[in-house]
């Protein structure tokens, strides 16, 4: 009977120790504060008709257009309404001008990444961001008829092309 | 017959007789209101300030005898100013419709620009008009646009004008509440076209008429890169920034439209397209043109001007020349309009001046012994004249109204009512303009 008591208080005492424990903190997890924006937000001013024309043709042959040129495209532009539709003539006739820089599609797929890059930088002005990066490859990869050109020519008649 | 198949059959006979009475034979819906006396409205400013006293007056003879009736001769001390032009071949145009020939600009500067905003809004407009900017009240266009029923796309609507400048803005205005979306196409041919008129070349075709042809799978990849990177931008090049917009079926046929015009002129057919032994004027070009986008594009709503007449400033005996050019002009758009199917008897084509001429002439005398005038808001230079022409069952015919009778704020109200839609305008914009010019209906 004394042996059984005397357990009891032992297991007893045994439960007390162990169930007296150290409260946990109250953990609270966080992450910073990020505003999170869409690419190329900064860019909000929107290029003249002779920057668009001029900073196009630059971006393409390297040079500088002459002014005789200019004031030619820019009265065109100016001379229709639709000015999505006269960019986009502009553009297509720079492509097919004898002189505009287009890379082959070996120099393309030999370093994508490197290709894609340097695109963003040369018409945007600025790097892709990683997704920007994984999902223009991903397209690139997927259709594997996606020239150079065809790229070029998306860069220039979208609406990032149209701001700076 | 079953319940299912009955309540059928009453549903389809209920929608016919609804809906039957608003289809043409060539199977468009008619505007909601039913109202449309036509489907198509030419408006012609037969600008650059002409006097009533050069052209219903006829002080110096008959200078637009393909217009108005009337064999009076050129006075005989300018004759030797005048260019050879093909004589009328018909009656005259004031035969098919009704002239007001003491039509009024009674408000505003007598500036091409206010007679043009004016003429293009259904509103007088006042010193404050600001060049730089697009009109504060909706164009014709818009109104157009926005309360014909069914809506129609851009193709349907255009401005063709003979300048740049200001007159870019002319095809929509700045108010929020129409704007781009209910623009017009708006072209100035000559200049798409790079004209010299120095040496008559156009210089276009080197600079825009050999674009880079994708085919539709090339078209398919490029448009799935740009979505992406449009997608990943946050801004967006439209609205008033990039002019009127067009679906890409009608961008194609514009695009296809430009090309054409671009090789036609690379082959010297612009060089005299009308073949006649006067020489080409920027009004006779624009006219040209117009011709070409009514041929193509057939189109509810259309507004070209000329301004050539404008020489008057410095040149009286040139100015006489250039309204006896534009009369020419207009004969050839009455004569494509009436032989181009889907518009022919099926068109009422308005022409009138923006503003006059002042009464007394400027110290400019050009080599016939003649004095040039201005127009500086005198009396005269708000005397102008309208004609309305159109088929018989809609317009009065050969009908001349010789009292003082209508503004140039009234025709726009005129064009709403021939297209339909003018009850669908709000009241608002409705108490700005003028009113329809009634009298012309039969």
């Amino acid at each position: 009977m004394y042996l059984i008591k005397k357990n009891i208080l032992v297991l007893f005492l045994l439960l007390t120790i162990i169930g007296c424990k150290k409260k946990d903190p109250d953990y609270v997890y966080e992450v910073n504060t990020e505003q999170v924006t869409k690419t190329g937000t900064n860019k909000t001013n929107l290029k003249t008709n002779l920057e668009f024309i001029s900073i196009c043709y630059s971006d393409l042959f390297g040079t500088t257009i002459t002014n005789d040129k200019l004031i030619i495209l820019s009265t065109a532009y100016e001379s229709f309404g639709d000015k999505k539709l006269m960019g986009d003539i502009i553009i297509r006739n720079f492509l097919n001008t004898p002189g505009a820089q287009i890379p082959s599609k070996q120099f393309m797929t030999n370093d994508l990444n490197g290709f894609i890059t340097n695109s963003y930088k040369k018409f945007y002005n600025r790097t892709p961001s990683e997704m920007e990066l994984w999902s223009l490859k991903n397209i690139i990869n997927t259709d594997t008829s996606i020239t150079p050109e065809q790229l070029y020519y998306s860069f220039l008649t979208s609406n990032e092309y149209r701001f700076y | 017959m079953n319940r299912r198949k009955f309540l059928k059959q009453i549903g389809l006979a209920s929608a016919g007789i609804v809906g039957a009475p608003y289809i043409l034979p060539a199977g468009r819906l008619f505007a909601k209101t039913g109202a449309r006396k036509v489907n198509h409205v030419v408006f012609c400013l037969y600008a650059g300030g002409v006097r009533n006293l050069e052209s219903v007056h006829k002080t110096e003879g008959n200078l637009m005898r393909h217009t108005f009736s009337g064999n009076e001769n050129i006075s005989p001390d300018i004759i030797g100013g005048m260019e050879l032009l093909p004589s009328p071949t018909g009656v005259p145009l004031q035969n098919f419709g009704t002239l007001f020939k003491e039509f009024r600009y009674a408000q505003g500067p007598t500036g091409h620009f206010n007679g043009h905003t004016t003429a293009i809004t259904g509103v007088y407009t006042n010193t404050e008009l600001n060049i730089r900017e697009r009109p504060s009240s909706p164009t014709v266009f818009e109104y157009y646009r926005k309360h014909n029923s069914p809506s129609q796309s851009a193709l349907n609507s255009w401005w063709i004008s003979d300048s740049l400048g200001a007159y870019t803005a002319l095809n929509y205005s700045k108010d929020l509440t129409y704007g781009p979306s209910y623009g017009a196409n708006f072209i100035q041919p000559l200049s798409l076209l790079n004209f010299n008129s120095n040496n008559f070349t156009f210089q276009g075709h080197t600079a825009l008429g050999n674009p880079k042809e994708f085919n539709v799978n090339e078209k398919n990849s490029i448009n799935k890169i740009r979505s992406q990177m449009d997608g990943f931008f946050g801004g967006k090049y439209n609205g008033l920034d990039a002019g009127v917009v067009n679906n890409v079926q009608d961008a194609e046929r514009l695009n296809a439209f430009i090309k054409d015009i671009l090789s036609q002129a690379n082959t010297g057919a612009y060089a005299n397209p009308y073949g006649i032994s006067a020489s080409m004027n920027g009004d006779l070009y624009n006219m040209y043109f117009a011709e070409k986008v009514v041929q193509e594009f057939k189109p509810e709503l259309m507004v070209v001007n000329m301004q050539s007449i404008d020489i008057g400033h410095s040149n009286h005996t040139s100015y006489c020349n250039n309204i006896r050019k534009a009369d020419y002009a207009l004969s050839r758009l009455w004569n494509t309009i009436q032989n181009t199917p889907g518009m022919a008897n099926d068109t009422v084509l308005i022409v009138a001046p923006e503003i006059g001429r002042n009464l007394n002439t400027n110290t400019l005398m050009d080599s016939f012994g003649r004095y040039a005038t201005d127009h500086t808001g005198d009396a005269t230079s708000r005397e102008i004249f309208c004609l309305v022409m159109g088929p018989s069952g809609v317009i009065k015919q050969n009908q001349v109204i010789s009292s003082v009778t209508g503004e140039s704020i009234d025709i726009i109200p005129t064009i709403c009512d021939l297209l339909g839609y003018y009850s669908e305008i709000p009241m608002m914009y409705k108490a700005r303009m003028g009113r329809i010019l009634n009298e012309a209906y039969v």
